[in-house]
């Protein structure tokens, strides 16, 4: 592990036995769980490079018992951290040695579905997509779509503000939540929000989505389902070269079309998925796009002629678009098995996640071929073209000695690059400790010290993920004080009135 | 007073710094057009942002736009529109109903206010398409936050924060915001003669319809009382209900057919496309009936949220025991209330009332003294409340940013 976690309280450690105990008061029966041996499958989440065994698992099922447990942990200053399912790809769900793991998977039952309103209200371990899933009978859905869906819960989805193929015309987490029932770590259970449109006051809710499980423990949430679309077809477009196909998207974008979603692999990337699930891609072409355009029929109909127009336009060799239900899902699945596929042709990869302005996007591949050939690994790049959003996919084998050290190194330097063409370190996977020391590539001191004065409102003690997000550590208390100049007036040319 | 007539975002940083160590509070202001709206302020001096006016940076094929915050909105709005783009989030035009002169407002004060039009129900508000800000905090650091993509989870998200703020955490300088593109072509469907409850049915449904439908308003008979123009027409035969849509011409029109056909429960629909239709929309998301200069004028206006589906029948009970006028927006999640003055502009009853359907109301528009003597905004639950102060806190640990705005001391 080359980062640098909290360093363990001994103290804490040396009471391990009567914290146990006091748990199990909170949480009877399997609630806790503090055998080495039952404690290994929460030692990572899906980012398996990190590993550390928690000191002890509490899985709740009662918001008292949350409650109950957060409250004991502030009073007695142990660490806390949350976790879902477990499929952060930044390491947000990382155990602390000192630290008590809160898994939030019992948590399983959706409590209310409201068509009128077009809201459910859920516990947090319920999968993302099991919530489109109880409403697809009346043909609603849940946005937001990660990779993950099948596994990752909507409360690791607040916390990681989480995306997916879709985000592009239907936004992320953040735009499809409207409350939540929060704890913070001194026990107090706050609603944020309701199943109104807008929350009164600061937007709280905002703030929470997205903020890696380092100000609450979220126990129930209220989305917006949305009505699904009439059709949706998908066109897939091959490129001879990867920058055509980001001039592509870009006019796309620029004529005014949202489409559903917009995916770009190239050439590694493509073979990998092709023979993993046999989708029928075309094997000479440098890049495929497939873009995906919903609504009703005409609507579609007309699009993709539009569509069509601008990727022959820009160049593109292979042009099919899905005339079946099959078909659209056929061209999607190399899509979505393209991590798993790229897993067979290489012993590790590392998934990055960057985002670019879509304009850079030749730019950003020109420059991820050049540090492919000066570290020596291969990369498969896959892109959620539409919003600028790279997951180059780096080739590596743990198993030699270095190359591990290497892949992280190009990594944190597409990141950099990322930031130096306007964008930013991470589009949805969450900075966690995997880009936790990174961040002063896009943000100044005093930029992390306004984020960690929110931190402090939260959490004051930083008992809640401490070692996540932010590279340093800062008391509350000296993040707090304000530093006055002088008293005199400063700036005694500016008009006065 | 002391007016500071900010040259640029440096300027701003310097004020602050100086207003803190003076402990002096100080009100935000762009174009001024929404200063009456809160708490009458503690504040004695004005940090003035109009002259930080400049547009940074403008991508059209990006759909991202880079402003100072002091830009007013008539320049912007300009500018995006000659690259047929416009905010997706519709945001309202207060001057009507504050009845303030003819300035447009500036970006951070749409911003700060949060105030989002009609297609908030499609496109969300303010806070969905704020993903940068640059700003000065009340310990007077110069800071960012967000980014200038749209698609970005690194570090906290203050830009949400900021958003709906009324200027109470952090002086913007410079906002980047998502800007889209313009729709082909839009028609409204116009049913006539629906009560509030069934009104309430009728846009949920349509809501809850694949037609996408971006935007959902009814106005009873008697908001018609202060309507003009366009609308004024539309409610010539009493209430009515909007249903709007928009995109490329096919399209909307398989939709109008599809939806009028969903609705015919609900009567006949008639039809206002494009310019008509515009002109509906942009009356509704700036409550032009309820406007200064009109015969409610002199009224108090809450702005109320709600979820979607209770709307109606709270509107309709809350006009009846006050005799005040409703408009209603976003399905029935929005209501615009003219209440007759009163003490309290029947804040009390109206409270109490939202509490059952887990609502809040805003008074937008009211007296220095009525809004001396009540919550101008929703009062929070005990815990709420202190995470909103220590929030603040976080930001502006001396309230020097329009104190006493958001808060009844």
């Amino acid at each position: 592990m080359s980062i640098m976690m909290p360093v363990p309280d001994q103290a804490i450690l040396d009471r391990r036995s009567s914290i146990v105990a006091a748990l199990r008061e909170i949480v009877p029966g399997e609630g806790v769980i503090d055998s080495a041996a039952e404690m290994q499958p929460y030692e990572s989440d899906g980012l398996t490079a990190y590993r550390q065994p928690p000191m002890v698992v509490v899985l709740p099922d009662t918001t008292e018992q949350v409650s109950r447990v957060l409250r004991y942990c502030h009073d007695n200053g142990i660490k806390v951290v949350p976790r879902g399912a477990g499929t952060s790809l930044s390491g947000g769900a990382l155990p602390l040695a000192d630290g008590v793991l809160l898994g939030m998977g019992k948590f399983k039952r959706i409590r209310d579905i409201d068509y009128e309103n077009r809201t459910v209200i859920t516990e947090p371990g319920v999968t993302n997509l099991a919530i489109s899933q109880a409403v697809e009978h009346e043909g609603f859905y849940y946005a937001p779509d990660p990779s993950s869906q099948i596994a990752c819960t909507i409360g690791g989805n607040i916390g990681e503000n989480s995306g997916g193929v879709h985000c592009l015309k239907y936004g992320m987490t953040t735009n499809n939540v409207l409350g939540c029932e929060i704890i913070l770590i001194n026990g107090e259970v706050l609603r944020i929000g309701s199943k109104a449109p807008e929350q009164a006051g600061y937007d709280l809710m905002g703030i929470i989505t997205g903020s890696e499980g380092l100000l609450g423990v979220v126990t129930e949430v209220t989305v917006r389902i949305l009505k699904k679309p009439e059709t949706a077809r998908a066109l897939m477009i091959g490129f001879p070269q990867v920058e055509a196909s980001g001039e592509c998207v870009a006019r796309v974008i620029g004529a005014g079309i949202i489409p559903g979603a917009m995916e770009i692999m190239d050439k590694p990337a493509i073979h990998a998925a092709e023979a993993f699930v046999h989708a029928g891609y075309p094997l000479e072409v440098e890049a495929l796009l497939i873009c995906e355009l919903d609504g009703p029929e005409v609507e579609v109909d007309e699009l993709i002629a539009r569509v069509e127009k601008i990727a022959k336009d820009c160049g593109a060799t292979t042009l099919q678009i899905s005339n079946s239900e099959k078909e659209r899902l056929l061209f999607w699945s190399g899509r979505k098995a393209a991590f798993p596929a790229v897993g067979r042709i290489s012993p590790d990869y590392l998934c990055m996640d960057g985002t670019i302005p879509r304009g850079k996007l030749p730019q950003a591949l020109t420059r991820i071929r050049e540090l492919s050939q000066k570290y020596g690994l291969g990369v498969a790049n896959v892109f959620h073209a539409g919003d600028g959003n790279l997951h180059p996919l780096i080739l590596y084998d743990a198993n030699k000695p270095g190359e591990m050290d290497k892949a992280e190194a190009f990594g944190a330097d597409i990141l950099r690059a990322c930031v130096e063409f306007g964008g930013v370190l991470t589009g949805e996977h969450g900075v966690g400790v995997e880009k936790r020391d990174l961040m002063p590539e896009m943000f100044s001191d005093i930029d992390l010290a306004q984020q960690q004065r929110i931190k402090c409102a939260f959490d004051p003690q930083g008992l809640l993920n401490p070692g996540k997000v932010f590279p340093t550590l800062h008391r509350c208390a000296e993040l707090g004080r304000v530093h006055v100049h002088g008293g005199k007036l400063a700036f005694p040319d500016l008009p006065r009135f | 007073m002391d007016i500071l007539k900010i040259r640029d975002a440096k300027d701003v940083e310097q004020a602050v710094q100086a207003a803190i160590a003076a402990e002096q509070p100080l009100e935000v202001v762009g174009h001024g057009t929404k200063r009456a709206v809160g708490q009458p302020m503690a504040t004695n001096a004005v940090l003035d942002l109009s002259a930080l006016n400049g547009v940074t940076s403008y991508e059209p094929n990006e759909l991202i736009l880079t402003v100072e915050a002091g830009a007013p909105m008539a320049d912007i709005k300009s500018l995006i529109d000659s690259k047929n783009q416009e905010f997706d989030f519709e945001p309202m035009d207060t001057s009507a109903l504050l009845g303030t002169a003819s300035l447009s407002g500036t970006i951070g004060g749409t911003i700060a206010a949060g105030l989002a039009g009609p297609r908030r129900i499609k496109s969300g508000g303010a806070r969905d398409h704020l993903l940068g800000v640059a700003a000065v905090s009340g310990f007077g650091e110069s800071f960012k936050a967000g980014g200038k993509v749209v698609k970005n989870v690194t570090g906290y998200d203050l830009c949400k924060l900021i958003a709906g703020s009324w200027g109470t955490l952090a002086v913007m300088t410079e906002v980047t915001l998502k800007v889209m593109p313009k729709a082909e072509h839009e028609v409204t469907l116009v049913l006539h003669g629906l009560d509030d409850v069934t009104a309430t049915r009728a846009m949920s449904a349509a809501l809850g319809s694949s037609f996408d439908v971006s935007g959902a308003a009814h106005l009873p008979q008697s908001a018609f009382r202060g309507a003009t123009g366009v609308l004024a027409g539309l409610g010539s035969q009493g209430a009515v209900t909007l249903l709007r849509l928009e995109g490329i011409g096919a399209s909307v029109v398989h939709r109008a057919n599809s939806l009028t056909a969903a609705l015919v429960s609900f009567g006949k629909a008639d039809r206002c496309e494009d310019e008509a239709s515009q002109a509906a929309w942009v009356a509704i998301r700036d409550v032009t009936p309820f406007a200064a200069s009109g015969p409610l004028g002199a009224w108090p206006v809450w702005r109320i949220v709600c979820p979607p589906a209770s709307g109606g029948a709270f509107g309709r009970e809350l006009a009846r025991e006050t005799g005040g006028d409703v408009i209603y927006d976003w399905g029935g999640g929005l209501i615009w209330a003219a209440l007759p003055p009163s003490a309290d502009a029947h804040a009390g009853l109206l409270r109490s009332k939202l509490a059952a359907i887990d609502g809040h109301a805003t008074l937008i528009r009211g007296s220095d003294p009525l809004r001396r003597a009540i919550d101008v905004f929703h009062p929070h639950s005990e815990g709420v409340a202190a995470l909103n102060r220590r929030v603040k806190s976080s930001f502006d640990p001396r309230d020097i940013f329009n104190r006493g705005r958001m808060t009844r001391a």
